[in-house]
This record gives structure tokens, C-alpha cells and sequence, in this order.
């Protein structure tokens, strides 16, 4: 019966541990991902998620444990192991000095299987079409990205890696990249993603785990983490805030009122004792010019499983992950 | 069991043709046809040796003090030899190095091993292919001097009976086979040099370092062999083999040094090689 488990996952990573010298990159990782299912790995910098899916792609040997992919192991499968399997890790990378074409009919070739009846459908999907004919070398970072896509969609695979596929891209990009791994998460695809950011999976995964300096921190689905998440804070501007912290401290003692760095007031609570808090601050005549979230719930769960740097907080989100 | 737990697991069964020898070196072939460099290198091996014979053949004066360089502006036969002592020294080395050197450190360099690596070919085949490619590379650019030279020499400066090392007189019909010969003989020492290049451009993963080694090691091979009381090591040497075709035209002819060199150069090649081999199957890939 076990064996007929492990063979029924798409991924199953267990105990595997990866060492670069005295470093633990990743320490003791379990992951199992369903067939058709969206999973999510999330985690800051450093925290091993590339590592994780450098060794799932036999690009580097674990330490210990072991990783199964729709039932194979690299010792006994050899590269068969990714048969059913494509991807990328980190930014794709092509030969620049070949067109985006040619890049996709030599990769056809080293599928084996050699598909370059599909290489215009592929460039269609990820919106690269009249673009192909040229050299890789004047792509722009989006356009590599959307052709490692392409390069992976060539395939035809059951499981789809990406590591970080938003990361580096402008907002649109961002934009764009989510709207085509949910397109094909949704076509029926397994997708294995790995992200910084809780909104880039919370939308689209089923399952995640929540990695940190190589271990897990977190592992079940979106819901229980939802059912985790704390309280969001959110940013007050008043015209006077000696006054709104004082209203906070007499008045509304399960709101906490505390003095941001950049200036302006946090308000932390319940959504209920935050409406009743700022009722009375309309009410004593405190004028109030803003009242926004610091961060949704997920993320603020996310930063404090991983305890990522505290200042990271108010920034907006796009730049939390400038490397 | 129910149909219910297989239907997810239906795609289990995928199995794929991993990418053939063939496959592989189509695509390495097809990336080396559309680099600049190596179009310019095989064009230069045909150009060049005009180049030389015409400029050599020119000089009023021979030059002497080379092997073969006394009678190479009256004779083509003696040109295409003095060229051949020549290009063994410098430029064979070097020319086969140029992509050797280059084409497992180009995948560091552009970090696209993990993009070859994540499709279905295993890295020994793609290390063989890599192998196959530059090998066949540097010999084709040993054909095109070869023949270049020798069109050239018997060209330009004519096809009388050749003067051997031992002074006899060598007709023409016996000339040109032995001076093809003598090229061929080239082969087992570039092979090798080629696999040193290719072991320098997986261990350095720098196709500068790729590049330059196997040049340099010529030069300090070249110069040790030069040295007086070095006997002992100068069949080890991978230049040695470069001047075994000296016995080819001496009377009676020798070919001794060309079995040795043959051997001397396989080892070179063969340790390259399974040194080579032996990184590339076990580095973990954690560039690009
Ligand atoms: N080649 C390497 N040599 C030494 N240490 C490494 C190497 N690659 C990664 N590491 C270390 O391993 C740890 C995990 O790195 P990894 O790249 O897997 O993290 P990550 O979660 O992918 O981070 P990011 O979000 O920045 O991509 C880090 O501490 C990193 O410094
Ligand atoms: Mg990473």
C-alpha cells in the first residue's frame, strides 16, 4: 500500500537534506505534492527553496533522504526521472546567440522527443509570436522569462517547476506571469511553484510549505494558514495623534496603538475593535486622513513564521523582494 | 483498487526516449554553426596557409636553418613540410583549442547546464557529444590546412622531386603521399591536445583558461623536449609526437616515433577524458 502511495504522488520529497559546506541549505525537507494539484513553496531569501528544486531536477545530489518524481529516483531512473517533468530554476537562461527558435528546436532535440510542431503553439501561449526569429541575446528579462516558460510547456509535461517565475518582472509582467501559471494550473496541470511572496500563491495553490533557512515551517493547506493568521495592523494618519493614541489607550484597550517608524500611528485588532476605535476618533472631532492595511493576514502570518526583517513591512509589496 | 485513486496517477506511466548521441550532437553541431568563431577558424585554416606559402615562397632568400626550409621556395613539396614543422610548434594547439577549450565552459558561462540538464538527455551523453564534436572539429580543421597547404605549396611553387632528410632524391609520386602522411601523422597529438582542452574548459569553467592552457602546456613541452638531457621523459611528452614523421622521410624510412607518438597521445587523451568525465558527472550545478 505505501508503495502504491509513493508511486501516486507526482512529488514526494522525504527527509532530504543538502549541506554547501558547514552551511545546512536545506535541513531534513518533507514535501508531497498530488497529482493535479497547485503547491506552493514559499519562503524568503535563503531560506532553500532553489536548493530544494535543484535537486528535484538532479542538478545537484542531496545529502540525504530522497526525492521521488511520479514514483522515480534518480539512482534508479536516471534522467527518465524528469520523463514527465520541465521547468526552470531560477531566471531561464538561453544561448543568446541563437534565435528564440532555434533555442526551442535544439531543447526539442534534447527532448528526445523532438515536438517542433508544437514550438509555434508554445510561443502563442506565452505571447512570444513574431518575436522568435530573434537572437536571445536582445530578449528583454520578461521575454527570457516567458520563453523558459514556452521551453518547458515543450514538453508537454505533468508537472510544471517554477522557481520564483514572477521574480525580476515589472508590474505588468508580475501581472501577466500569474495570470499564465494560473491559466495553467487551472488547464489541469501539477504545478510546483516556489515564491517570496503569499499573494503569488494564496490566489492559485492548494497546498504550501512554508520554508525558512532550510526548514519547514509550515506545511498544510491555505486554509489552515488563513485559520493561523493574525490580526492585520494597519497604518493611521491623523491630524493629531497624541490625542488618537490616547483615545486608543483610555478607551479601546484590545486595539493596540503604536507609533510607526515612518511616522503616522499602527492600530492593530480585530476588525471590529478597529471599526469601534475609529468611530471614536470621528467622534471626539480627531481628523483622520488615513486608514489603510499594513499587509494582508497571510503575509503578515508569512513574516512571522519566517521572521523576516521587520522594516520590510510597509513597503510596498513588489519591492520586498529586491535582491 | 478504484478507479478513483488511479485516474490521477494515470500520467505515471510517461515514459519518454531520452535524446540520442545523435540528437546531442546535432544540437552541439548546430550551436557551433552558428558561432562566429568557428566559421572564422575553419576559413582561416583554408586562407592562412596561402597566405604563408605565398608570402614565404616569395623571399628571396630560403629559410635555411628550418627543417626543410632550404629547398621550400623551389620546391612545393619542401613547402608544405616547412609549414608543417611549423604549424605543429604553434598553431595546432591552439587551433583545436578554440573550441575545446570553449565548449563545456560556454554552459557556465551563458548558465544554461541547468537548461540542457532539465530536458531528457544524461549528462555523459551530453558529455560525449561535447567530446565527439570537438574532436571532429579540430580534425576537419587539420583536413582543410592540410590540404590548403599542400594545394598551395604544389601550386605555387611547383612539384619537382623532393630531397629527403637523408639527402636521396624522392620522385614526386612518392613525395606527395609521404608529405599527406606526414599531416596525418598530426592527428593523434591535436586528438589529444583536444581532450586536455576539453578537460581545462570543464574544470576551469572558463573558456579563457580553456583556451590558453593546452597553448601554454605546448610551449613548456615544446621548450622542456628542446633541452638537452631530458631523454628519459621526452617519449612522454604530448609534443614529442608531434615530429614523428621526420622517419617518413629519411631513407631507410622509420615509423617507429609514430606508433609511440600514437600511444603517448592516447593515454594523454584517455586520462583527459575520464578526469573530464568524472567532474562533469558528479559537480552539482548550482550556477545559472
Ligand atoms: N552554490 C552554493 N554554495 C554555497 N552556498 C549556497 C549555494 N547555493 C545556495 N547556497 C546557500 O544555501 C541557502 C539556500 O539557498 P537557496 O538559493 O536555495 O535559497 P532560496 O530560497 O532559493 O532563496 P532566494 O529566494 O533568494 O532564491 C542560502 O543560505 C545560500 O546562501
Ligand atoms: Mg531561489
Amino acid at each position: 500500500m505505501t508503495k502504491t502511495a509513493a508511486v501516486g504522488a507526482a512529488v514526494d520529497v522525504v527527509g532530504v537534506t543538502k549541506m554547501y559546506g558547514p552551511l545546512v541549505a536545506v535541513d531534513d525537507v518533507s514535501v508531497r505534492v498530488a497529482p493535479g494539484e497547485v503547491y506552493g513553496i514559499l519562503g524568503p531569501n535563503g531560506a532553500g527553496k532553489t536548493t530544494l528544486l535543484r535537486m528535484l531536477f538532479g542538478l545537484i545530489r542531496p545529502d540525504g533522504g530522497e526525492i521521488r518524481v511520479f514514483g522515480r529516483t534518480w539512482d534508479e531512473a536516471g534522467v527518465h526521472t524528469l520523463d514527465d517533468v520541465a521547468g526552470f530554476i531560477e531566471s531561464p537562461k538561453f544561448y543568446p546567440y541563437l534565435t528564440g527558435r532555434q533555442n526551442l528546436e535544439g531543447l526539442a532535440l534534447l527532448d528526445g522527443s523532438g515536438l517542433p510542431e508544437r514550438i509555434d503553439e508554445v510561443l502563442e501561449v506565452v505571447d512570444l509570436t513574431g518575436r522568435d526569429g530573434d537572437k536571445v541575446g536582445g530578449y528583454s528579462y520578461g521575454m527570457r522569462q516567458r520563453l523558459g516558460v514556452a521551453a518547458s510547456l515543450l514538453r508537454s509535461p505533468g508537472l510544471l517547476v517554477l522557481d520564483e517565475p514572477a521574480n525580476g518582472l515589472d508590474p505588468a509582467g508580475i501581472r501577466d506571469m500569474r495570470a499564465l501559471v494560473k491559466r495553467l494550473a487551472a488547464s489541469g496541470l501539477t504545478v510546483l511553484l516556489s515564491s517570496h511572496h503569499m499573494d503569488e500563491v494564496e490566489e492559485i495553490c492548494d497546498n504550501v510549505t512554508i520554508m525558512n533557512r532550510g526548514t519547514v515551517a509550515f506545511h498544510g493547506t491555505i486554509d489552515d494558514l488563513r485559520a493561523m493568521a493574525p490580526d492585520p495592523g494597519h497604518v493611521l494618519r491623523t491630524g493629531d495623534d497624541t490625542q488618537a493614541m490616547s483615545i486608543g489607550r483610555t478607551r479601546h484597550p484590545a486595539v493596540g496603538v503604536e507609533h510607526a517608524p515612518e511616522g503616522g500611528l499602527v492600530a492593530t485588532g480585530s476588525e471590529r475593535d478597529l471599526a469601534a476605535y475609529v468611530a471614536d476618533l470621528v467622534r471626539a472631532e480627531v481628523p483622520l486622513l488615513a486608514f489603510t492595511p499594513t499587509r494582508t493576514p497571510l503575509d503578515a502570518l508569512f513574516f512571522m513564521l519566517t521572521d523576516a526583517r521587520p522594516d520590510d513591512v510597509h513597503l510596498p509589496r513588489e519591492k520586498q523582494v529586491v535582491r | 483498487m478504484t478507479t478513483a485513486t488511479l485516474a490521477p496517477a494515470a500520467r505515471t506511466d510517461v515514459r519518454r526516449r531520452e535524446a540520442s548521441l545523435g540528437d546531442a550532437i546535432r544540437w552541439e553541431t548546430r550551436k557551433l554553426r552558428a558561432q562566429l568563431r568557428s566559421k572564422a577558424l575553419l576559413i582561416g585554416s583554408l586562407v592562412a596557409p596561402i597566405a604563408v606559402v605565398v608570402v614565404v615562397g616569395a623571399q628571396s632568400r630560403p629559410p635555411k636553418d628550418s627543417l626543410f626550409g632550404r629547398f621550400s621556395t623551389v620546391n612545393g613539396f619542401a613547402m608544405a613540410l616547412l609549414v608543417l614543422g611549423f604549424a605543429s610548434q604553434w598553431i595546432l594547439p591552439l587551433v583545436t583549442a578554440v573550441v575545446a577549450g570553449d565548449i563545456f565552459a560556454s554552459e557556465d558561462q551563458h548558465g544554461t547546464w541547468k537548461t540542457v540538464l532539465t530536458r531528457s538527455v544524461s549528462r555523459s551523453r551530453l558529455f560525449w557529444a561535447k567530446v565527439v564534436v570537438a574532436i571532429v572539429f579540430g580534425l576537419l580543421a587539420l583536413v582543410l590546412l592540410a590540404a590548403a597547404t599542400i594545394g598551395a605549396s604544389l601550386l605555387i611553387v611547383g612539384h619537382g622531386p623532393l630531397i629527403g632528410l637523408s639527402g636521396q632524391v624522392i620522385q614526386p609520386s612518392t613525395a606527395l603521399p609521404l608529405v599527406a602522411a606526414s599531416w596525418a601523422t598530426m592527428a593523434p597529438p591535436l586528438v589529444a591536445f583536444t581532450c586536455l582542452a576539453l578537460l581545462f574548459s570543464v574544470w576551469s569553467r572558463n573558456a579563457a583558461v580553456g583556451i590558453a592552457a593546452p597553448v601554454v602546456i605546448a610551449m613548456v613541452m615544446q621548450l622542456v623536449g628542446s633541452l638537452g638531457g631530458v631523454e628519459a621523459i621526452r617519449p612522454y611528452l604530448l609534443t614529442t609526437p608531434f615530429e614523428a614523421w621526420h622517419g617518413l622521410l629519411a631513407e631507410p624510412r622509420f615509423t617507429g616515433p609514430i606508433l609511440d607518438g600514437a600511444a603517448t597521445s592516447a593515454v594523454w587523451a584517455a586520462v583527459s577524458l575520464l578526469a573530464a568525465f568524472l567532474v562533469v558527472r558528479h559537480r552539482d550545478i548550482t550556477g545559472g
